[in-house]
């Protein structure tokens, strides 16, 4: 369960989230809003990339003060609108970066990124450098950086970006796959209303760094309000 | 009160610097050491000057600079060994760092316009090993020059101090171009469009600011500003084609006291670094080594600048 | 892990038979450059992995090599240990030096640390100018006016030769220890410094520590390196060390290609060799700063991965056209 309570995040006279409180219990959830919403700043506050007042929780247990990359070893993985992985590291090393900091033996972390690959389908190109990959598959290894060493909070930001129809459907299975594979709570950002209807079962709408809708995805989707935000229609006072 | 913090925390080492190496010595003394640190501190300053609107507004550290004033002296120096008029040597000098300025501003780096500002700040270092290269070839290094002005020998009197003329000039010239340069940048709007392209360069690209027109006023006054202080510092300190090529390097400590941005702390951070440095003559253990002053004022600016600093967000890849 | 690569194989091949020819085949002027190239191979090569795996540049190498060269000689006067310990203890004095200058500048943009190390290097040479190296004399400084004191070159490479053949082993084991790291976690935590540093502390990685860690590294090899020039000249002298020289050395460490071991001993070869031919050519030395401002221009432009890059695209071209 992952707790935000009242966060709020300033950029000089910007208030970029305006006390953004939600509690996300359910295996993958989404966060949605039109564009300057302040869904990756919530990301990046969660990431520790941002100072912001108020608390980060997760099963009760306070994270708001650690450190960015502390957060990573605790358990918190991350993937972003522009893939982040290194094209000098083949796609193992890629997924020994943060094997490196996590806690377990030589064999287990072995089996943990043998898991990873197969879960991805990238097995039989573990050895190839990055630098070689196509975008599907550099977000592949995306993914699979986030199914590594025991995580508890895993985000995705746009993680449909860039794919065709066909590879953003598959992508969408395999972060379906991930709570079951790993046991973490996940987080999705995306525009793609389709594939977050499909893999969300409860959906946080922001506007103008504001919350303005929590729930169950389809009930959420369909709420007045959430219309108006997106279309820019007068809104409805119901 | 916080943005004048920084200021009284340079009045602060000047303050203390005074009383720990010139207490107990007459002021007479001291303040000629005073003054002629002030006189080679705003040489720095105004080289870190060049060197912050530069940036600002084109994203090169152009270290390069000195290089650039150091042929511009040498020049200036051959012309007047010939016999040509002093205004003329000056002129030349002058047009000779801002036309290499010019050149490697609309040759070179726009093929560079995109890359990271430490590859252009290598750059500039591969023209100014190129410079220096033909600077100490044209003119050997084993050979005393003196390169000096009229006005060396005349003083005036300054608060019962006896000023040499050339350092009331440098003085005064340093703040009056730096006026100038804050006056350009606040009310013209050549001014304003360096100041936009210094915030965010593609954006301004959108709203219709002539970048490249922008950027060569920037690569021409900073090449002035390096032909300027080449001059002085090849009157000042030693006319040797390395020594004031490599004076970049206190004015790239002046440039980080304002934190590659601030004017003001630029030229405030230049002058006490000159005027410590000048002070540190009166230490017998210290003198010898007093040109590394700079550097450590830097350093100390450098540390307070990081604290707490979170690197997260530089403008990515 | 400790495979070798194509690389390092050919890097092996080459350095056993350098081991071999080289000092067979050249007489005394050319053995002491080619001893003094060697000492610059090992700093260039700490200052390119620096910039090829971390993006981080260091003007101030050179300087270094001259506060690791500092401490040996010192070391050497001052007690009777053998070469080696004080070698290594040049390498470690260089290392904390090293650090405490660039610490400054390691939380912010990489720009600082260039700057930073630039004002080192300039610090450095007024340093080394003023107080000189040690000979032998008394005091803190050890310097006395007259002939100097003698140096004690390691037991096992007495002679010149021996010494160049001491040198190279000392590169290749600089090399080993890089490409180690590169195959361990430091060389992954430094490639996702490289890709950004979200990247970085979305992976885990404690930038400045691996930042800190790198830049140590580089210095350690710095001062291994002075420690070894001044074991190849007996003594060292201010005008080795100063700011332009380690310009110039990380200027030819991209024009080598700071990629590759090629492109480090092509640095050093550069720096030390061509200069030496020129004046054995009659050309004036002045030149050999505009070749090499003009190369690392291009280099910097064109052909980001230097000479050693070019050298092994044809390469490549050619194996595998057979």
């Amino acid at each position: 369960m992952i707790e935000l309570v009242d966060l709020t995040v300033t950029f000089g006279g910007v208030t970029a989230l305006d006390n953004v409180s939600a509690v996300f219990t359910k295996p993958v959830n989404g966060i949605i809003g039109p564009n300057g919403a302040g869904k990756t700043t919530t990301m990046n506050v969660i990431s520790g990339f941002l100072k912001c007042s108020g608390h980060i929780r997760y099963n009760d247990e306070e994270i708001g003060r650690l450190p960015a990359y502390k957060r990573t070893r605790w358990g918190l993985r991350r993937s972003f609108q522009r893939e982040q992985i290194a094209d000098d590291l083949s796609i193992l090393d890629n997924l020994k970066v943060i094997l490196d900091v996590t806690p377990g033996g030589r064999a287990q972390k072995a089996a943990d990124a043998e898991q990873a690959l197969e879960a991805t389908g990238l097995a039989p190109r573990a050895h190839t450098m990055a630098g070689e990959l196509n975008t599907f598959e550099r977000r592949l290894v995306d993914v699979a950086r986030c199914l590594v060493g025991k995580p508890k909070i895993v985000m995705f930001d746009e993680p449909g970006g860039g794919l065709s129809r066909e590879e953003a459907a598959r992508l969408g299975d395999l972060i379906l796959k991930v709570p079951e594979i790993t046991g973490a709570t996940t987080l999705v950002i995306d525009h793609d209303v389709d594939l977050i209807s499909r893999i969300c079962a409860e959906t946080l709408v922001l506007d103008f760094g504001k919350r303005i809708a929590f729930g169950e995805t389809a009930a959420v989707l369909g709420d007045p309000k959430v219309k108006a935000a997106y279309l820019g229609v007068e809104e409805v006072d119901s | 009160m916080r943005p004048v913090l920084p200021y009284l925390g340079y009045a602060l080492i000047v303050v203390a610097a005074y009383i720990f190496l010139a207490a107990g010595k007459p002021t007479l003394v001291s303040g000629l050491f005073v003054v002629s640190g002030l006189a080679v501190g705003s040489l720095y300053a105004l080289g870190g000057i060049g060197l912050v609107v530069l940036y600002r507004a084109t994203g090169v550290l152009n270290l390069a600079s000195g290089a650039v004033g150091a042929v511009g002296v040498m020049l200036a120096w051959e012309l007047q060994q010939r016999g040509w008029p002093q205004a003329i040597s000056w002129a030349a000098a002058l047009a000779t760092a801002m036309a290499l300025s010019l050149l490697y501003g609309r040759l070179i780096a726009p093929g560079l316009a995109w890359r990271d500002p430490i590859v252009k700040a290598v750059a500039t270092l591969g023209f100014a090993l190129i410079i220096l290269g033909v600077t100490t070839f044209l003119w050997r290094t084993d050979v005393v020059r003196k390169f000096t002005l009229p006005t060396d020998n005349q003083a005036m009197m300054l608060l019962g101090l006896r000023v040499t003329l050339t350092r009331f000039i440098v003085v005064f010239a340093t703040v009056s171009i730096v006026a100038g340069i804050w006056f350009y940048l606040a009310r013209t709007r050549t001014g304003l469009q360096m100041r936009s392209l210094a915030n965010d360069r593609d954006l301004s690209a959108l709203i219709g600011v002539r970048i490249l027109r922008v950027e060569s006023i920037a690569w021409a006054i900073a090449g002035a500003i390096a032909g300027f202080t080449g001059l002085m510092f090849g009157d000042l300190l030693r006319l040797e084609p390395f020594v004031i090529t490599f004076m970049v390097i206190p004015c790239v400590a002046a440039a980080i006291c304002g934190r590659l941005e601030n004017l003001g702390l630029v030229l405030v951070g230049g002058l006490t670094m000159g005027v410590v440095e000048s002070l540190l003559t009166f230490s017998p253990t210290l003198k010898n080594i007093r040109p590394i002053a700079p550097f450590f004022i830097a350093a100390a600016v450098l540390i307070v600048m990081q604290r707490g600093h979170q690197l997260v967000f530089a403008r990515d890849e | 892990m400790l495979a070798i690569t194509r690389s390092g194989l050919a890097g092996t091949v080459f350095f056993l038979i350098a081991l071999l020819a080289l000092p067979a085949l050249a007489d005394g002027q050319w053995i002491k450059i080619f001893i003094s190239t060697g000492c610059f191979v090992i700093a260039a090569s700490g200052v390119a992995f620096m910039y090829s795996r971390l993006g981080m540049v260091s003007l101030g190498q050179v300087a270094l090599m001259g506060v690791g060269g500092w401490v040996t000689l010192r070391m050497n006067h001052a007690f009777n240990l053998p070469f080696e310990i004080n070698v290594a203890v040049a390498g470690a004095v260089t290392l904390v030096f090293g650090w405490l200058l660039a610490l400054p500048a390691l939380r912010m943009r990489g720009l600082y640390l260039a700057l930073i190390t630039l004002m080192a290097a300039g610090g450095l040479e007024v340093i080394f100018s003023t107080f000189r190296f040690p000979n032998g004399g008394p005091g803190f400084w050890g310097v006395m006016p007259s002939v100097a004191a003698p140096f004690r070159r390691p037991w096992i490479a007495q002679s010149d030769t021996a010494y160049l053949r001491y040198i190279m082993a000392a590169a290749f084991f600089g090399f080993v220890l890089i490409e180690l790291h590169r195959r361990m976690a430091p060389g992954r935590a430094w490639a996702m410094i490289r890709r950004s540093e979200a990247a970085a502390l979305a992976s885990g990685v404690n930038v400045v520590y691996y930042k800190a860690w790198a830049f140590g590294l580089s210095g350690f090899l710095a001062g291994v390196a002075g420690g070894l020039l001044a074991g190849g000249l007996g003594l060292l002298d201010a005008a080795t060390f100063r700011a332009s020289e380690s310009i110039m050395l990380f200027a030819l460490s991209v024009v080598g290609g700071a990629r590759f071991w090629l492109g480090a001993v092509i640095a050093g070869v550069l720096y030390r060799v061509m200069p030496a031919l020129f004046s054995n050519w009659g050309i004036n030395s002045d030149l050999t700063l505009v070749i090499f401002g003009a190369a690392l221009l291009h280099a910097i432009m064109t052909a980001p991965d230097g000479l050693s890059g070019q050298i092994l695209q044809a390469f490549g071209k050619v194996t595998r056209r057979a």
